[in-house]
């Protein structure tokens, strides 16, 4: 009988058991909320999360198609500052100027730019007790504005023409690129929605002054807020507007702007001699009006594509002898020579002066190439601006705006014939600034060869910081790169290649959207 | 769920009426046994034993009954029986998987007897979905591979071990790695965005395989021992499938593992041991014939031959300090002088494969059970990466009464995996790539017998040393079980209620040691994944099953079903270590990293099938399934699932009846759906993410990562197909033939949005995709007499795939122009090659208009083969003489092109990148005008001046077509009488080779590897195996 009661309640919890099981399932059955992300629907709506969404902004500056390495280290090699070293196999395509090697920082641009779109409007919305101070407001919307425009700017200098350089391409200019103002937050038909075409260059353009005037007026209101250079304020807005207006050919706004910048000493201010190559090594550059920040270990982009790696092969300043990055990049040898660097062997020749050793010319700015341990194609000069200078290898900060360009630009728009603020003297007064700042000896020039060392003084300055692309494109010169390495051929203006593609799922996906001529 | 708790009350008002009537029938069976007793204590006793014919071993549990009374016994657990009877008669003993036996008792006071086993109930159950049904019932598409055609192979996963043995089923490696991942594809790819595995069922627990391993492949389906597995049946049509409703669209494994018998205790041991050895070495130039051809890349590139000679002395580090002074001659007998070191060698090994296992059966005809402990290690052929596991496993099947039955089921598995650098990808620490690829003037090893660490070349890396250096690994945990309760609640119809339990914890740590290039930067750097799954199952069914005067037959099942998985992982890393001797995570002074992970999903079903027939002669079978998932969008949460399927027996039907050749006919058609809802657990929601990527300046972001589309739902599968299964001449020839399609419709689609919007896209229900084919199964005895047989089973699929409709009317998916209308998924979409140039030696291509072009466009590019194989399958040999055996299997794949990572930069013939290169290519390569061949001069940065790269187009692209001797097994089983006297009841030996040999007109290490991200480059290869094994029943 005992036997038969064990059967009897084993029996029984056989069905009590999978009846409670469905009875206590039943609460919850098919509710699974996500642990690792949030909804949508509820984020935005504090001052906090408006915060946040801003720093998201920032952070997509330091992505490998944007500040992290192409705005650097791919416009230079598409540009005539340097060869590719096939260390790596990295920017040898784009050094080549090879058909769909180029710019690649649309996706995450216009990401960025739905971000600060969708954050402007949640701050237009905003119904929090207590309601932020208009101070807060205006920082923030101060930073979303020069954020959007700097976002904007390299995306239309990179995929679109510049102002006043088209009419050299004729029927190749395909007009400016798409202007989103209004963000997509969750909802799939608006996103698909989002089949803009492209905006012309001039609507651009006024965008880009809109959104700095406004960014600058706030700012100048409410004052800029902590953190920078790595945080905008007042002085970054106008240096970008000082750019802006550079490549608008508005000179008179480019001294305006850049005069501001330079007049404000709280960030950003002009290093000379040793104290500059100094700057190199410090984290921060004392330099930067704007920078953007690399600060922890995760953050970095590691071995394969940082800019420390792209540009040397050491491993930090301290063991410049110790194989660290790839070096994919290096300095043609008429660069070199430029700054009075000796010797400057022709490519693939091995270079004999030991590895470690910096260079040094009369030029400070020679302290800045160094002779690195070589990766497979040997020993060359590297460029060690960007050398584990915060301390953490593959980890640099990277300067947007540094003071000298304010310089460089304003007297580019003194010297620059047919300026409505011509003036000679003033130019010659900015150039002799940066020119002495670096230990060179003072000029006295005009007209043409004044003009001519501003640019020449603006290839040494920014070499392997990415400008010299976008010069010579703002311009309408010719890159010339042949003669200069094996495999190389220049690339006129009128060369379609001069543009970047637009990427061809975008073109595939948005009627609307006009590729560049030529891909 | 009200309803269910009122049940509960009725449940118990049966249960308590079914005990009362028990006890009362117990009660009167001891009042009459004992009334028996007393009343013919004179009649006279018989007794016997009752065995096995196959084993002679005893059997318990067998019914002993006096024919046409129901005066009987069954045999106790050494298998005798005692019983009194009446002065004539016939004994019957009867017993399940065994034929009955009827014995006239006569004068005989002992009577034993041997019972046959019976092979047709065995042999010819197929286990469905949720039950189990005779092989000649079944109306839909089922593949079985019965366990013991896999037993023994040096496998560690069941999936590869499906591998040419069913038709429709597409299996691929993705590596060589031990215990690595599997690419199981059952009748094509039905999705392009949703996953395309199969749902493997292990025992009624359906397992979840994701694969998150961060380190090394840990294949979720490694934790059971394959020699634990009694059968494998896969279901191909959506017919038979649809029973699992939602996640059936890829088919369904099931896996039934090893069970015990009725019997005296068996113990089992299985020994086996071997080596891997590397399929291949790729060929590649020695020093002097690398030297030259750079030096060539260099003249070609206008290059003097002197400087040539410096500069690629140079590259190569050889280059003297006084080069300037010495002659052109000088500098090429210091490139003549430089040796070879065959790097592959140095980083490949041969590797040990071992495995133990003791397994111990028995019970009587109330309770059985089987356990089973076993050990497997396989060291791959590239150091240190291998596999050791110990898995331990208990099935216990009590019978409670004779109502109530449970079966538990327990597999506890433990491997432990040591790393490789990569799983995949052109690293330079990893041997995989860098041995073949590694300039091959540069020692592994100085002349004090210490590594070599300046290695000239882009490959840079001592992969010897990093091997060495480097340490990590990856251990698994898993826990797979089940409990199942079933209860005869009347004569027809049971209860059967199932709770499982699937448990795995993944713990990876890598270690990069700082003396090794890549930890040096960081001063060594520890990363660590910790990763687990809890994966819960309950399945509640009702089975009625009745047959009306022998005519109509049902078999019919409801039930409900609850699946609730949840998966989570925390990963931290540090750096700056002290020296290498601390490796410890806690001794790096940055704390790197540290992210988690949360995901999950909850599943409601309810289903019902019917199975009918007429007097065997006429088959229909009807499913229904609804499902209701979390992971369904909120306008879309259940769906509803449908089959039909219908067989006609010909051979049952009087025309046939009596044709002596055909022994088997029996046409079926089916028609099904099922649904693929492995469309992410959270892919319908608009979700916002935080972490490192959106932080700056030390401050956190937030970061919108996705949108919503609450109509996001499963995707659907239909299915129709067509079979017929026969058998002829007493079934020596017998086998099926199947023709399918199936139809993906609402394919789940990243459906991308322009990039404008801030967004990639999202997923939806959009585009049509269809697998179509035929299969087919022969088996036959080719020879059958005088102990000697020689059997063959051959299989075949064909199967085509083709994107019939995208969404907004496009061709081609936006961002991925492998995804075309009209074309096969996997459409490699390139510029096609047009040779080299025979007067300047330049490689040209095709342009959209034909010409012959240097510098193509992507407008010029077409549609150049595909991925996916046109047709594959295996073949078997089996031959048996006596108690020798010997097995020949080859599985073989055709019409597949595949790019070759590892080829690809081997191609180059050292051009771009200062890499070695393939000896085939390197000969191959133009070197005179007038010279017609396929690999262009060599010249440096692997571009001519406006031309693009030497890979360019379809030229890395390969044909993958091969047949593989898999397995080749040469056995011999020692005669019963023999080993009796050693008191063994089984003897076996076998010598038994893997992959030995290989069909193909491939350049890389293997044609067999799916692996999306480098297409092979760095993976380590399949290798070949050589074991020697012994199995001892006792």
């Amino acid at each position: 009988m005992n036997t038969m009661i064990k059967i009897n309640k084993i029996t029984k919890v056989a069905f009590v058991l999978p009846l409670l099981f469905l009875a206590f399932a039943c609460d919850n059955m098919l509710d699974v909320q996500p642990r690792t992300q949030v909804s949508s629907d509820n984020v935005l709506q504090t001052p906090d999360d408006i915060s946040s969404a801003i720093i998201s902004v920032y952070a997509r500056l330091r992505a490998e198609s944007n500040y992290g390495r192409n705005l650097m280290a791919v416009s230079d090699a598409l540009a005539d500052i340097g060869f590719a070293t096939n260390n790596s196999g990295r920017l040898i395509n784009e050094n080549r100027n090879i058909p769909l090697n180029h710019f690649t920082h649309w996706q995450n641009s216009y990401f960025a730019i739905n971000e600060i779109n969708v954050a402007l409007k949640s701050i237009e919305q905003l119904t929090f007790t207590p309601a932020p101070t208009q101070q807060t407001i205006d920082r923030w919307i101060g930073q979303l504005k020069f954020l959007r425009a700097l976002y904007y700017h390299d995306l239309v200098k990179a995929y679109a023409y510049d102002p006043g350089t088209a009419a050299a391409v004729g029927s190749q200019d395909r007009g400016g690129i798409p202007l989103v103002l209004n963000g997509v937050k969750t909802l799939a038909a608006d996103a698909t929605a989002a089949a803009f075409p492209r905006a012309t260059v001039a609507e651009v353009y006024t965008q880009l002054y809109a959104d700095l005037n406004d960014a600058i007026a706030r700012f100048n209101t409410s004052g800029s807020p902590s953190g920078a250079p790595f945080i905008a304020g007042g002085p970054a807005a106008q240096a970008l507007l000082s750019r802006v207006a550079l490549f608008n050919r508005d000179y008179a706004t480019v001294v305006t702007a850049s005069t501001a910048a330079i007049t404000t000493s709280t960030v950003g201010n002009l290093q000379s001699g040793n104290a500059y190559v100094a700057a190199w090594r410090a984290a921060q550059h004392p330099e930067s009006i704007f920078e953007v920040k690399f600060q922890a270990a995760i953050e970095s982009l590691g071995v394969n594509v940082s800019m420390q790696s792209s540009f040397t092969s050491g491993l930090s300043l301290a063991a410049l002898t110790s194989q660290g990055g790839w070096g994919d990049f290096a300095p043609l040898p008429s660069l070199i020579a430029a700054y009075g660097i000796t010797p400057a062997p022709a490519i693939g020749t091995a270079l004999t002066i030991p590895a470690g050793t910096i260079a040094t010319a009369t030029d400070v700015r020679a302290q800045l190439f160094a002779a690195g341990p070589g990766r497979g194609s040997g020993r060359k000069w590297e460029c060690i601006k960007f050398i584990a200078k915060n301390g953490v290898p593959y980890l640099d900060n990277i300067p947007v705006f540094r003071e000298a360009e304010m310089f460089l630009n304003r007297a580019e728009a003194y010297a620059t014939p047919g300026s409505p603020v011509f003036n000679e003297t003033l130019a010659l007064a900015d150039l002799n600034t940066i020119r002495t700042a670096r230990g060179l000896a003072t000029v006295t020039l005009t007209g043409t060869a004044l003009y001519n060392e501003i640019l020449n003084q603006r290839r040494l300055e920014f070499a392997f910081e990415g400008h010299r692309w976008f010069d010579l494109k703002r311009l309408g010169l010719d890159v010339i790169k042949a003669g200069q390495f094996t495999g190389a051929v220049n690339v006129p203006f009128t060369d379609f290649r001069r543009l970047a593609n637009i990427p061809q799922r975008e073109v595939d996906g948005n009627p609307n959207l006009q590729q560049n001529f030529g891909y | 769920m009200g309803n269910f708790s009122l049940c509960l009350d009725v449940f118990f008002s049966i249960k308590f009426h079914l005990n009362l009537n028990y006890m009362k029938r117990i009660l009167l069976l001891v009042v009459f046994a004992f009334g028996f007793a007393v009343l013919w204590a004179q009649e006279r006793n018989i007794s016997g034993k009752v065995t096995s014919a196959d084993d002679g071993s005893s059997i318990p549990g067998v019914n002993v009954l006096v024919k046409g009374t129901s005066n009987g016994t069954v045999t106790d657990a050494e298998g005798t029986y005692r019983l009194s009877i009446p002065s004539s008669g016939t004994l019957v003993f009867s017993f399940v998987g065994f034929q009955t036996l009827e014995v006239p008792i006569g004068n005989q006071s002992i009577i034993d007897a041997q019972l046959q086993t019976d092979v047709t109930q065995l042999s010819e159950v197929v286990i469905t979905g949720y039950g189990a049904q005779e092989k000649r019932q079944i109306t839909g598409s089922i593949s079985q591979v019965k366990g013991s055609v896999i037993e023994n192979l040096p496998l560690q996963s069941f999936d590869r071990a499906l591998q040419g043995r069913a038709s429709g089923v597409l299996v691929q490696s993705n590596n060589g790695i031990p215990g690595g991942g599997v690419n199981v594809r059952i009748r094509g790819v039905g999705s392009i965005s949703a996953g395309n595995n199969p749902l493997y069922i292990v025992d009624g627990v359906q397992i979840n395989n994701r694969n998150d391993a961060n380190f090394t492949q840990a294949n979720p389906l490694a934790f059971l021992n394959p020699n634990d597995i009694a059968s494998m049946e896969v279901l191909k049509d959506a017919a038979s499938a649809s029973i699992y409703g939602a996640q059936a669209a890829n088919g369904v494994v099931i896996i039934t593992t090893k069970k015990g018998k009725a019997g005296k205790p068996q113990l089992d041991l299985n020994y086996y041991e071997g080596v891997s050895e590397p399929l291949k070495y790729l060929d590649v130039l020695n020093a002097q014939e690398w030297f030259s051809l750079r030096r060539e890349a260099r003249i070609n590139s206008g290059n003097t031959a002197l400087a040539a000679t410096q500069n690629t002395l140079n590259e190569m580090g050889r280059l003297p300090a006084n080069f300037a002074t010495l002659t052109e001659g000088q500098l090429l007998d210091v490139a003549n002088a430089l040796p070879t070191f065959d790097w592959q060698r140095e980083a490949f090994q041969t590797g040990r494969v071992r495995n133990a296992e003791l397994s111990f059966s028995g019970g009587d005809d109330k309770n059985k059970y089987y356990i089973s402990g076993s050990f497997n290690e396989q060291q791959a052929i590239i150091t240190p990466v291998d596999f050791v596991r110990g898995t331990l496993k208990l099935d216990l099947t009590n019978t409670i009464s004779s109502k109530l039955k449970v079966v538990t089921s327990i597999n506890l598995s433990s491997f432990t995996q040591n790393l490789p650098f990569g799983v995949s990808g052109a690293f330079l620490g990893s041997p995989a790539f860098s041995s073949s690829a590694v300039l091959p003037h540069n020692p592994v090893f100085n002349e004090d017998g210490t590594f070599n660490t300046s290695i000239a070349g882009v490959l840079n890396q001592n992969v010897v040393a990093v091997s060495a250096q480097n340490s990590g690994r990856q251990v698994t945990n898993q826990a797979v079980g089940n409990m199942t309760f079933n209860y005869q609640i009347i004569k027809d119809l049971s209860f059967k209620s199932l709770f499982g339990l699937d448990y795995r914890l993944v713990q990876g740590e890598q270690y990069r040691d700082p003396r090794t290039p890549d930890g040096q930067g960081v001063q060594g750097r520890n990363s660590q994944q910790s990763i687990w799954n809890s994966n819960f199952i309950t399945t509640q069914t009702l089975n009625y099953n009745k047959s009306f005067n022998k005519t109509h037959s049902i078999n019919a099942l409801a039930g409900i079903e609850y699946r609730s998985e949840t998966v989570q992982s925390i990963d931290a890393a540090s750096t700056g270590f002290p020296s290498f001797l601390f490796r410890d995570i806690g001794s790096g002074a940055v704390d790197e990293n540290v992210t988690g992970f949360w995901s999950g999903f909850k599943r409601f079903s309810v289903f019902g099938q019917v199975n009918y027939d007429f007097k065997k002669k006429y088959l229909a079978t009807v499913t229904l399934r609804q499902d209701a998932s979390s992971r369904f969008g909120s306008n879309n949460r259940s769906a509803l699932f449908k089959s039909l399927s219908v067989g006609w027996a010909l051979k049952e039907e009087n025309f046939l009846k009596d044709v002596e050749f055909v022994s088997d006919l029996k046409i079926r058609a089916s028609i099904g759906q099922t649904g693929n809802d492995d469309i992410g657990d959270f892919g319908w929601r608009a979700l916002t993410t935080a972490g490192a990527g959106s932080s700056y300046n030390g401050a956190s972001g937030l970061r919108l990562s996705s949108l919503a589309n609450p109509n996001l739902t499963w995707e659907t599968n239909e299915t129709v197909n067509f079979g017929i299964d026969y058998g002829f001449f007493n079934n020596r020839v017998s086998g099926s033939i199947e023709a399918f399609r199936r139809t993906t419709k609402g394919l789940l689609l990243f459906q991308p949005t322009p990039w404008l919007s801030g967004f990639d896209g999202y997923f939806a229900n959009v585009g049509e995709l269809q697998n179509q084919g035929i299969e087919f199964e022969i088996n036959t005895v080719n020879f059958d007499r005088d102990g000697f047989t020689w059997k063959t089973n051959f299989n075949f699929t064909y199967v085509t795939n083709e994107v019939t409709q995208l969404y907004g009317g496009l061709r081609e998916l936006p961002g991925n122009p492998s995804v075309r209308v009209g074309h096969s998924l996997g459409t490699h979409f390139v510029q096609q090659f047009a040779g080299v140039n025979p007067a300047s030696g330049r490689p040209m291509w095709y342009d959209q208009a034909g010409n012959v072009v240097y510098s193509p466009i992507a407008a010029d590019r077409t549609p150049l083969g595909n991925t996916l194989p046109e047709f594959f399958g295996g073949f078997t040999n089996t031959f048996q003489y006596k108690g020798f055996g010997l097995d020949l299997f080859f599985n073989y794949e055709y019409g597949r092109v595949v790019p070759d990572g590892q080829v690809g930069f081997l191609r180059e013939n050292g051009t771009r990148l200062t890499l070695n290169a393939l000896q085939a290519t390197h000969d191959a390569r133009w070197t005179t005008p007038g010279q017609v061949t396929w690999i262009p001069r060599p010249v440096v940065g692997g571009a001519e001046v406006r031309g693009v790269g030497v890979n360019t187009g379809n030229v890395n692209l390969w044909k993958a077509d091969y047949i593989r001797l898999k397995q080749i097994t040469l056995s011999y089983t020692f005669p019963r009488e023999l080993i009796q006297r050693f008191r063994l009841t089984r003897a076996r030996v076998y010598a038994q080779g893997i992959n030995l040999w290989t069909y193909d007109d491939y350049l890389g290490y293997d044609p067999e590897f799916v692996d999306g991200a480098n297409n092979g480059a760095g993976i380590l290869p399949q290798a070949k195996n050589y074991t020697i094994g012994l199995q001892l029943g006792f």
